[in-house]
């Protein structure tokens, strides 16, 4: 039966820096693993859209520019993606991986969270169509 | 210190009144940031009380229904009130007190009281169950603790025989300091103290796992914070009591900040070594602990007043002689 | 629905909002001074349809679904859906996969006892404990962080295996995390069994004896306490745990510092079988490749959840979606005990029984149709908004 049980903690408590890390001031450094930012390599795709089925949110989507010639372009929605990891699973070629970026999720507006993927060609073809008024279907 | 200050200045601005005040929310301030230090954590910053005062007083005060809106606007009123008028009488930062007369320590005591005696009239007001449940359990503290409290400060009282408060705060620095001499009264003074303000391990009233917020729960905005100041100017005003009479009186500011402080760095301790007691085992303990030691403390000090006279000439003739 | 005039018993409401809840769930106790007599519970307010949303989504997005049911236990319910539908699809996971998938569950129950400790230390009062106990869970959120990118939802598990791997790096820092915490829990494992005032708050509060837990049919934690022997990874060992078995550990008291006790003993034995994984880690594949579409059959997967037993029911209709999930938390067997518990107790001591169970809300919320053979009324959406209001205007 003691009283005061914690007495040691306390006490050496006082000569010890507190733990309480002073975020946003001091950000700590992120693991290699962390699953951050989708990161999409367009040279090994073949468009077989595995990883657009098993994605739980419907957070990719691969807009097809030219089936044949295998010129695709992928919309990811970082607001919508649950960071699981299952399409860098569901890839047979190794197109996708995690990066350690964006772990900090927080903007004003919503343009940032729209990311396009894909060769630059690609994707100002795609811009220029839909600027012209072609409708693309949500997903 | 003998700094006669004009009685107006003094309930108004300094030391009592505004200044007071302020020094409450700077104790507060010391509170919260030692016992987040012993819990190896940051604290808050030195305006948290301020700003949060000022937080509350900007935001809109609801009136429940079923109250009696006179007493729910009025008791924090009088709370406030009667804790500023218990200041007149303690020699606060240093200074002699404002007014004093034979009997002052009985009449400060009792001011201080009133603030629990509102907070369960508070709580009572309301139909809010956890309200209810508050105000019973802050009553039942109140008349367990009051007793050996009352009694503690009373062992300096009688050693001094004196009942003025001017006047032992001028005769405890002047031979041994009370805490040497009466070391058990100490003890149940600095508890008690801690049970009168509702710190942890006493903040059974106002737990806030188990009842929300006692008696405050319906409170918000201008009466709330109104209650806030109020408890942290009985926090002031309670450890110069203690300090006074058991760490040697004080002679100036300095001596009355470095005594006070040390026993605000006991009572933040204290805080965080132990859990809650529930209000049966609060109460169990200061009815069957508290008063027998400070019964047993004032035996001493009586039996010791009236053997002086006898034992001292023979311990002189023994080692003086 | 006519108001209800003055109450002729004292309740206290322990809300839906209230800081003794980490979620919501609504209790009545009805106090005499400050002595319970009666108690009731409500729960259902964090009920979110997952169930119903795994109808719609194939078995490799359900997985994800299901793992987000519980924040705390969300690697179990992964592993517990894998499990089944691997049963059902006939394949098993290699023993590497088996090996680090057991590695996860038992530092998910490190993390989820350490949290536990804490919460039941600051419903007490006793905030130091609780500072100083979430400040050493760190230690494991980081691990789980090196070893999977997430501090919760650390999405390892996949249908046939799991998707992490542990280097060399990650296995010495997972044992220097483990003798860091190991000293830690014997300090408070001390303050927990002797600390006078937090023995007056544990001590002989809220006995369950052993034939009371039995009948009520209190599991995990919670009933191991009580002397109840029933522990799924010992009973019906899943995954590698009959390479690395478990031990059961039991109390005889019942009472809330049995509970404690019991706890943090299993505490030891995590850090003790996760050295083990670590050290004696089998090689081979990380994943077998499971088909799209699950053969037809049902099955019901066990696995011990920190709280307890969870119990999956999964049944497939040869297609690429599930046709029916039912999900059995084990936090839904351990309410009884409260309300029986609770009787006779001060009403200071309810929220540390209410913590005592280790309460995970939003799992438990599961749908339980009724069928009223006597009479049925029908309602519309606006029918039914004025009916809540009505209902808990005077609650």
């Amino acid at each position: 039966m003691t009283i005061g049980s914690m007495f040691g903690d306390i006490f050496k408590s006082l000569f010890k820096k507190p733990i309480t890390e002073q975020y946003p001031f001091v950000k700590m450094e992120v693991p290699e693993n962390l699953r951050g930012k989708l990161i999409w390599n367009p040279e090994k795709c073949t468009g077989c859209m595995l990883c657009i089925k098993d994605c739980p949110s419907n957070g990719i989507e691969l807009l097809v520019v030219d089936k044949v010639n295998k010129k695709f372009v992928m919309r990811y929605n970082i607001d919508r993606c649950t960071f699981c990891a299952q399409c860098v699973e569901s890839c047979r070629f190794g197109c996708i991986e995690m990066s350690d970026e964006m772990w900090e999720l927080a903007s004003t507006r919503k343009e940032p969270f729209e990311v396009f993927y894909g060769r630059d060609e690609d994707i100002k073809f795609l811009l220029e169509n839909s600027a012209k008024g072609e409708t693309e279907t949500p997903c | 210190m003998d700094v006669n200050f004009p009685p107006l200045v003094a309930l108004l601005l300094f030391p009592g009144g505004a200044f007071l005040l302020f020094s409450g929310l700077v104790f507060e301030y010391i509170d919260r940031k030692l016992v987040a230090r012993f819990q190896n954590r940051y604290g808050p910053r030195w305006f948290q009380p301020l700003a949060d005062v000022v937080k509350l007083l900007a935001k809109e005060e609801i009136i429940p229904t079923g109250v009696v809106k006179s007493l729910f606007v009025g008791l924090p009123v009088i709370a406030l009130t009667a804790a500023l008028t218990s200041a007149l009488y303690v020699p606060l930062f240093g200074f002699k007190p404002v007014f004093s007369f034979q009997g002052d320590l009985i009449v400060t005591l009792y001011l201080l009281s009133v603030m629990t005696l509102c907070i369960g009239l508070a709580g009572a007001n309301t139909e809010d169950r956890f309200s209810l449940i508050g105000a019973t359990r802050a009553l039942t503290q109140l008349f367990s603790y009051e007793a050996p409290f009352l009694l503690a400060l009373l062992g300096p009282a009688i050693a001094l025989q004196t009942w003025n408060i001017r006047e032992i705060n001028a005769g405890a620095g002047s031979g041994l300091w009370f805490i040497i001499a009466q070391p058990i009264g100490f003890v149940v003074a600095m508890v008690g103290l801690m049970g009168k303000l509702e710190l942890p391990p006493f903040d059974a009233p106002e737990a806030e796992t188990e009842i929300v917020a006692g008696a405050f729960t319906e409170y918000s905005g201008r009466g709330f914070a109104i209650f806030k100041i109020g408890r942290d100017v009985e926090l002031v005003i309670g450890l110069t009591l203690v300090a006074s009479f058991y760490l040697g009186g004080f002679n100036s500011p300095l001596d009355f900040l470095w005594k006070t402080l040390l026993l605000l760095f006991v009572t933040a301790a204290l805080q965080s070594l132990f859990a809650r007691l529930r209000i049966d085992q609060t109460v169990g303990m200061w009815w069957r602990v508290g008063v027998l030691m400070v019964l047993l403390q004032l035996v001493v000090i009586i039996v010791g007043q009236h053997l002086a006279p006898i034992i001292q000439p023979v311990i002189q003739s023994l080692f003086g002689g | 629905m006519e108001p209800k005039t003055a109450p002729e018993k004292f309740i206290v409401p322990i809300g839906p909002q209230h800081p003794a809840l980490k979620e919501p769930g609504h209790f009545e106790f009805t106090v005499e001074g400050e002595v319970v007599t009666n108690a009731t519970a409500r729960l259902g307010f964090v009920h979110r349809g997952m169930e119903k949303g795994a109808e719609n989504r194939t078995w490799i997005q359900g997985l994800y679904l299901m793992e987000r049911v519980c924040g705390i236990c969300s690697h179990v319910h992964a592993l517990a859906f894998a499990l089944g539908v691997e049963k059902l699809a006939g394949v098993q996971a290699p023993p590497r996969a088996q090996a680090i998938r057991e590695l996860v569950s038992e530092l998910e129950r490190i993390h989820s006892h350490l949290l536990w400790l804490g919460v039941a230390a600051h419903e007490g009062g006793f905030d130091t404990l609780f500072m100083f106990s979430w400040r050493d869970r760190e230690t494991v959120m980081d691990l789980l962080e090196t070893i999977s990118g997430n501090r919760v939802n650390y999405s390892a598990n996949v249908l046939g295996g799991v998707k992490i791997d542990i280097s060399d790096k990650q296995a010495d820092a997972i044992r220097k995390g483990m003798d860091f915490l190991e000293e830690r829990t014997q300090h408070y494992l001390k303050v927990v069994t002797e600390d006078e005032t937090f023995l007056g708050r544990t001590r002989n509060i809220g006995v369950m004896s052993f034939e009371q837990a039995d009948f009520l049919g209190a599991i995990g934690p919670t009933g191991r306490a009580s002397g109840v022997k029933r522990d799924v990874r010992v009973d019906s060992p899943y995954t590698a745990y009959n390479d690395f078995p478990v031990k059961l550990i039991t109390h005889t008291h019942g009472d809330l510092e049995a509970r404690f006790i019991v706890r943090i003993q299993e505490l030891y034995e995590s850090y003790r079988l996760v050295r083990e994984l670590v050290d004696k880690m089998p090689t081979g594949d990380l994943s077998v490749k499971v088909p799209r579409r699950i053969p037809e059959g049902e099955v019901i997967s066990r696995v011990e959840a920190p709280r307890g037993e969870l119990l999956y029911f999964i049944k497939s209709n040869g297609s690429d979606t599930p046709e029916r999930i039912k999900v059995r938390t084990p936090s839904l067997c351990n309410w009884s005990s409260v309300l029986v518990t609770a009787v006779g107790h001060n009403l200071a001591d309810m929220p540390m029984i209410l913590a005592g169970i280790d309460p995970c809300f939003s799992c438990n919320d599961r749908i339980v149709t009724v069928n009223r053979k006597t009479d049925s009324t029908q309602m519309d959406w606006e029918d039914l908004r004025q009916f809540g209001i009505e209902y808990y205007k005077w609650m």
